[in-house]
């Protein structure tokens, strides 16, 4: 996250008025930010501590410590307890962190690009092109030896990026060039419509044992990726929600109305296909590892938003440190309530997001619903 | 949006069976306990009562029988009554003879064309059928006899009263109790070992396994195996990996076979855990699914390649 504060640091960057709340200062920007940071690395500690089987903080503190010491060794000097810090919580916690950041980003990028306060970063039809390739996988027991990789997630990727494709042929077509963000969001609504029934058609085709264990997976998992995965899965996090965050300050303008925007200079078209396609990818990588996690896209911008004002400089990245922390705390719940047994995180995000959501609606009909403006 | 709640729609409908069926139990071991009586069911007048408490009259042995799963084919075909079976389910592949016949559909077969095959009686597994098809066929007046194995022991009485209801009494009687007799072999054999710490992993991404109470955690420690499933107060839980570490299974089992089971892929996953005894002994196993799914007669067989699995250095089968 350091690597871009410079550019999106740069209040004066672009001499726009910012449109609600307090001008976004560099001081507060800074103050934030380090606060959600803190917020966040606690979160991240103290989610250690959390799992079915109980490990106590002084033990996580020597096995941490055996950990950063011996590396791979110590799990056969300590035994199941540090293969489970290391292999389970860490990854896990991580997992949950990325996943959070990327839907809670994704989130407030898609409601300003597309003006509506419902969106989310399942609403371009990505959720069902990987659910969709996640049910050929399934159904197809389609395997890729040798690789070692797995293929279920490969699969759901595959199926993402072949629903954002269409979406964006469909969206380009009906443009001329540009990218309609009504036709873009209905798009995305008929190719899930059209998903859903081809989702369901394949579920019928199999043996109730395989459309369940395809259906659990969809329902959201953390058990998370190895090693390298999770390295993929930084790496790969990493870069999209950059990108997305170097684009905070066009945002802001795009805000204003895509008139005013081209007005004021924003190459508009260039800036939604970047956040378009960046977004659409960021999501489909997600869903692969984590399957369909809901509420977090759509509520998190909306808190931020409530709390630090509509700037994208701040609420962008605030987004992706609420959004992490919130995920991981979601999935402490859903591995230790039920403990031996788990359930889906995704039950967990939506029983908190869904009621926070009608409060809002309750409460906020004009003010928080807006997006941005 | 409405992807999510299909989702949650559809696990809800997998999952409820097994819910409401708990609640049943109970009257259902009763109801076992009458009809396993063949002389009382002899007495009465050709009425059978189902594992949901429904009473099925039958003047005469029906010719027309429609099976709705592979575990009742099984029992059809197993009790001789392979003639009287005019219809079964896509999967249902064992015996040979019983892939030759025409298919329906298994968890949602078209009404249409079963009333056009005029059925003079369905066979279905109470965990498959739909409660709004139950309830059209009976308005169509068409006999549906419903089977829910939930303890090994309930196979055997199937059979038996699968035999009288098809006019075969004796077949059914023969076969229940050969098959008894081959289980209560079995069990001698594993009754002294030692109990091995096993994870079946009945789902891999995420992980699945078989809670307490299920048919398949009974065949488990039947066959001499500790089940660290059985824990969970869940039929089936999504297990904590942490819990599988914690545990540390001396064996790890999968299912594999045409229409079920975890493809190799996912097997391999597993070998990364390290400090699991199973994995640092070799100790990863699979197992045909079909014979240790399906209550039907193949349960012995299932349970003799459970026991030569789980106990490799026992005495052999006789």
């Amino acid at each position: 996250m350091k690597a871009h504060a410079g550019v999106a640091a740069a209040p004066s960057e672009h001499a726009i008025p910012v449109p609600r709340g307090a001008v976004l200062t560099r001081a507060r920007w800074a103050t934030v930010l380090l606060g959600l940071s803190a917020l966040a690395v606690v979160t991240l500690a103290a989610s250690l501590l959390l799992g079915a089987v109980p490990i106590a903080p002084g033990r996580l503190l020597m096995i941490l410590a055996e950990l950063m010491r011996h590396g791979h060794g110590a799990v056969d000097a300590v035994g199941s307890d540090a293969a489970i810090v290391l292999y389970l919580r860490v990854p896990r916690v991580l997992t949950g962190f990325l996943v959070g950041a990327s839907l809670g980003t994704v989130g407030a990028v898609l409601q300003a690009l597309v003006r509506n306060p419902l969106a989310d970063p399942y609403i371009l039809g990505i959720s069902s092109g990987a659910a969709l390739g996640a049910c050929v996988a399934v159904l197809f027991g389609v395997s890729v030896a040798g690789l070692g990789l797995s293929v279920l997630p490969l699969c759901a990727f595959a199926g993402a990026l072949l629903s954002i494709f269409i979406v964006y042929r469909i969206a380009a077509a009906g443009g001329g060039g540009r990218l309609p963000v009504q036709t873009l969001l209905l798009a995305g609504v008929i190719l899930n419509a059209i998903f859903s029934a081809l989702i369901m058609f394949a579920t019928s085709l199999m043996t109730p044992a395989r459309s369940f264990g395809m259906l659990a997976w969809l329902m959201g998992t953390l058990t998370g990726p190895d090693l390298i995965g999770l390295l993929l899965l930084t790496a790969y996090v990493g870069v999209g929600v950059t990108v997305l965050f170097r684009q905070a300050s066009a945002l802001n303008v795009l805000s204003l109305g895509e008139e005013a925007a081209r007005t004021l200079g924003v190459n508009v078209d260039r800036v939604k296909l970047i956040l378009f396609i960046t977004a659409a990818l960021l999501t489909g990588a997600v869903v692969s590892v984590s399957g369909i996690i809901g509420f977090v896209g759509m509520a998190i911008p909306h808190i931020v938003r409530l709390l630090f004002g509509p700037d994208h400089r701040l609420l962008l990245p605030a987004s992706a440190l609420v959004g992490g922390s919130l995920l991981v705390i979601a999935d402490g719940i859903a591995r230790t309530a039920l403990a031996p047994s788990e359930f889906p995180v995704g039950v967990v995000t939506a029983l908190l997001g869904g009621p926070f959501f009608v409060y809002l609606l309750v409460t906020r009909k004009r003010g928080a619903m807006q997006v941005a403006a | 949006m409405t992807l999510t709640a299909w989702i949650a729609a559809a696990l809800v409908a997998l999952l409820s069976p097994t819910a409401f069926a708990e609640d049943q139990t109970m009257a259902r071991r009763q109801q076992g306990i009458l009809t396993g009586m063949p002389f009382m069911a002899n007495l009465a007048q050709r009425t059978f009562v189902d594992d949901l408490g429904r009473k099925v009259f039958l003047a005469k042995p029906p010719t027309r029988v429609v099976s709705l799963a592979p575990s009742v084919t099984e029992m059809l075909f197993a009790i001789g009554a392979g003639e009287q079976v005019i219809a079964v389910t896509p999967f249902c592949d064992y015996p040979p003879e019983a892939a030759q016949k025409p298919k329906i559909g298994y968890t949602r077969p078209s009404l249409e064309s079963l009333i056009a095959l005029h059925p003079d009686l369905i066979v279905a597994p109470h965990e498959f059928i739909r409660s709004d098809l139950l309830s059209k066929l009976e308005e169509a007046k068409v006999p549906v006899f419903i089977l829910d194995a939930k303890v090994i022991e309930d196979i055997a009485s199937h059979l038996q009263t699968l035999g009288r209801m098809l006019g075969r009494t004796s077949d059914g009687d023969r076969v229940a109790t050969a098959l008894r007799q081959r289980l209560a072999e079995l069990r001698a054999r594993t009754e002294a070992l030692s109990r091995p710490r096993l994870l079946y992993v009945l789902n891999s991404e995420p992980l699945i396994t078989v809670g307490s109470g299920t048919f398949l955690s009974q065949l488990l420690e039947l066959a001499g195996a500790a089940n660290i499933g059985a824990d969970a107060s869940l039929p089936y839980p999504r297990l904590s990996m942490e819990q599988v570490l914690a545990k540390d299974p001396e064996l790890i089992l999968f299912p594999v076979g045409q229409a079920e089971g975890i493809p190799e892929h996912e097997q391999a996953q597993w070998r990364r855990w390290s400090t699991i005894s199973a994995v640092r002994n070799g100790r990863l196993a699979h197992i045909e699914g079909d014979v240790i799914n399906r209550p039907g007669p193949r349960i012995a067989l299932g349970l003799e390649r459970l026991i030569d699995v789980i106990h490799p250095n026992a005495e052999p089968a006789r």
